[in-house]
């Protein structure tokens, strides 16, 4: 059924209030941010007097920022391929099956989504410690790899479970065994699904400060550095970092949703 | 005798305590349209679906062309199967979709075009090659699925309702089409239908099915007018259905007692037991009409009590006398209908158009 709540001009205005508000909410703090990235002034706050770019070239030619956001980067996405492949894995092996204790093995497996960054990161950092795996590049990739992997399979098994049966047995009737039935037809049906998956792993990787804090070395990933520089006080150069990669986020977002959507559109029969 | 392309041979399935398909055999010849029909769930599907390989028997054999595939997986079976909902690759074009099996065997590029530019003006798909199958309709798609199947030269072609999605009347030309493609091709067709209708105008050989086994298989005439079941009387086009006692044999006849008058038949299943209680079956269109009593086996008085105009024909009910109301339905042309009136008439029919039916 479906019903449609009735509302009258009073209510109308009120939640466009609400929503409004909300909206505010969220954006000028993201405006103000962007904002005092252009200040010609070292101190953040109004009035601004005069505009430059200066921060921004500063960004583009900071050897140590420049690194550390190719670090962050490399680390975005050599933790994604793993928690790709481990997370499509894992939903083909639980979907459409039924065998005892499939209830437990999908628990255990969406755990990591849930379990807070803090307490994960700690444990990681024991875990690593115990198998005398050293702090870095490693121990951080391994960390979001594991953390990241649930998304995957949560996403790839929705879409699996649309798949209809008949297009596997379809592949099998025409000669294909089960590895090239799935390679050649589950595997295309996955793509919108897989890439989705790996966006949102991207951004989630490129975002953590908790577990690249607790799992890092001595190079800091872009958040953990962003946070140093914090500590030395409050320049616009933050500004333009944060808005370089704010920029760099949403324009993937929003490009992979697309694309989502049009391959999703598409396989549509 | 040349021994039959396909052998099933007492194949029985259970999915958990439902029966599907109980001690089931049945021969194929090279070149029939056989046709499985049935109400829904009668088991026609995993038929299908074992000679298909999708499923395997609890028990029983499976024998291909000589070989038991009992347990072969499909994509070593020489047959294919066109799927109830076609099953075509939606990330694939047409060409694609109907290349995919002789790309899989290896087939060399030029061959492979040949091979597809045969199949399409076959069916006559030619210029759509290059859609997507979501680009295409109902009547377009059935042709690709069927293409599909086909383009490997499979021993046997397996159809699962194939006509269900189309509308009532593209059905009646993809029928007659399915039916010359077979002619043409030669090719060994099993299709699967719960329409009676559809049967018997494509069939060679109908196989009817009830609750998981083989009820009659015969032709299209042969279970229309021979009907050996109450079940398939029922199930194949409409019938006149009398009740009474087995009196005995009189040479080729089974003579019957209803209400009281003797009635002679035929019984394709078997003579019953004497004074059994049996049932018989007349066709609608076996039943004549007479002024005064004609030397037939069978003539019962009545009066009219309506006529429906069909179109091409006129239904006919009368009451008979001498019985408990016992009505008798007709189907006679339409000039004949107007000239019945209100007076006592004589229905009337021979004794090899009424059988007695098993139980
Ligand atoms: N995969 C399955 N799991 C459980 N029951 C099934 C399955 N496939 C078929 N059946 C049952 O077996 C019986 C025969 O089904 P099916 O062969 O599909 O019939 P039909 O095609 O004649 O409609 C039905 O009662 C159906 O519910
Ligand atoms: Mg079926």
């Amino acid at each position: 059924m479906n019903r449609r709540v009735e509302l009258n001009r009073g209510n109308r205005i009120f939640l466009a209030c609400v929503y409004w508000a909300f909206v505010l909410y969220v954006f000028v703090p993201l405006i103000l941010m962007i904002v005092m990235g252009f200040k010609d002034s070292k101190f953040i706050g109004f009035p601004i007097r005069s505009w430059t770019l200066d921060w921004y070239t500063g960004v583009f030619s900071d050897a140590e920022v420049l690194y550390t956001f190719g670090y962050s980067v490399v680390i975005a996405i050599l933790s994604t391929l793993i928690s790709v492949i481990v997370g499509t894995w894992i939903a083909v092996l639980l979907e459409g099956r039924k065998f005892w204790g499939r209830a437990v093995t999908f628990g255990l497996m969406v755990l990591p989504a849930l379990v807070p960054g803090i307490i994960s990161a700690i444990a990681f950092r024991i875990y690593a410690r115990m198998l005398g795996i050293e702090p870095g590049m490693g121990a951080i990739i391994w960390a979001h790899a594991v953390h990241n992997v649930p998304f995957v399979t949560l996403v790839v098994m929705a879409r699996l479970s649309t798949l209809p049966k008949s297009q596997i047995e379809a592949a099998r009737d025409l000669g294909a065994d089960p590895l090239m039935a799935f390679m050649r037809i589950t595997l295309p049906y996955l793509v919108p699904a897989i890439l989705g998956a790996s966006v949102f792993c991207l951004l989630l990787s490129f975002d953590d400060f908790v577990r690249s804090f607790f799992l890092g070395g001595y190079e800091p990933t872009l958040p953990v550095l962003i946070f140093a520089m914090l500590r030395s006080g409050m320049s616009p150069e933050i500004n333009a970092i944060a808005t370089v990669a704010l920029v760099l986020t949403a324009a993937i977002g929003i490009w992979a949703e697309r694309f989502t959507r049009r391959a999703n559109k598409e396989s549509q029969t | 005798m040349t021994s039959p392309l396909v052998h099933i041979d007492g194949i029985s399935k259970r999915f958990g305590d439902a029966v599907a398909l109980e001690n089931l055999s049945l021969d194929i010849a090279e070149g029939e349209f056989v046709t499985f029909l049935g109400p829904s769930g009668c088991g026609k599907s995993t038929t299908l679906r074992i000679l298909g390989g999708f499923e395997r028997p609890d028990t029983g054999r499976v024998i291909l062309d000589g070989e038991d595939v009992t347990n072969q997986p499909p994509e070593r079976r020489h047959v294919n199967m066109v799927f109830q909902d076609y099953a075509l690759f939606p990330h694939m074009t047409v060409q694609q979709n109907i290349s995919f099996a002789l790309e899989l065997k290896g087939m060399d590029k030029s061959a492979i075009k040949r091979r597809l530019d045969e199949i399409t003006s076959f069916l006559e798909l030619d210029g759509f090659g290059d859609r997507y199958p979501g680009q295409l309709s109902g009547g377009q798609r059935q042709r690709v699925a069927l293409a599909r199947a086909l383009a490997p030269d499979p021993a046997l072609l397996l159809l699962d309702e194939p006509l269900g999605a189309l509308d009532a009347k593209l059905r009646g030309q993809v029928q007659r089409e399915l039916k010359s493609i077979q002619r043409q091709t030669h090719k060994t067709f099993f299709f699967v239908t719960h329409d009676q209708e559809e049967a018997l105008t494509m069939s060679d050989r109908i196989v009817v099915m009830n609750k998981g086994r083989v009820e009659q298989d015969g032709t299209p005439e042969d279970l229309y007018f021979h009907p050996q079941s109450r079940f398939v009387a029922e199930f194949i086009g409409e019938t006149n259905l009398l009740s009474g006692k087995m009196r005995g044999v009189d040479g080729e006849a089974v003579v019957m007692d209803w209400f009281g008058q003797t009635l002679r038949g035929h019984a394709p299943s078997g003579v019953p037991t004497e004074g059994a209680s049996i049932t018989a079956s007349v066709r609608l269109e076996k039943l004549g009409f007479h002024k005064a009593r004609p030397d037939l086996p069978n003539a019962v008085q009545g009066h009219v009590v309506s006529k429906t105009f069909l179109g091409s024909r006129m239904a006919v009910d009368m009451v008979v006398d001498q019985t408990d109301g016992a009505k008798l339905r007709a189907f006679v042309d339409a000039d004949t209908g107007h000239s019945i009136g209100d007076d006592p008439i004589w229905a009337a029919w021979d004794s090899d158009s009424m059988a007695v039916l098993r139980d």
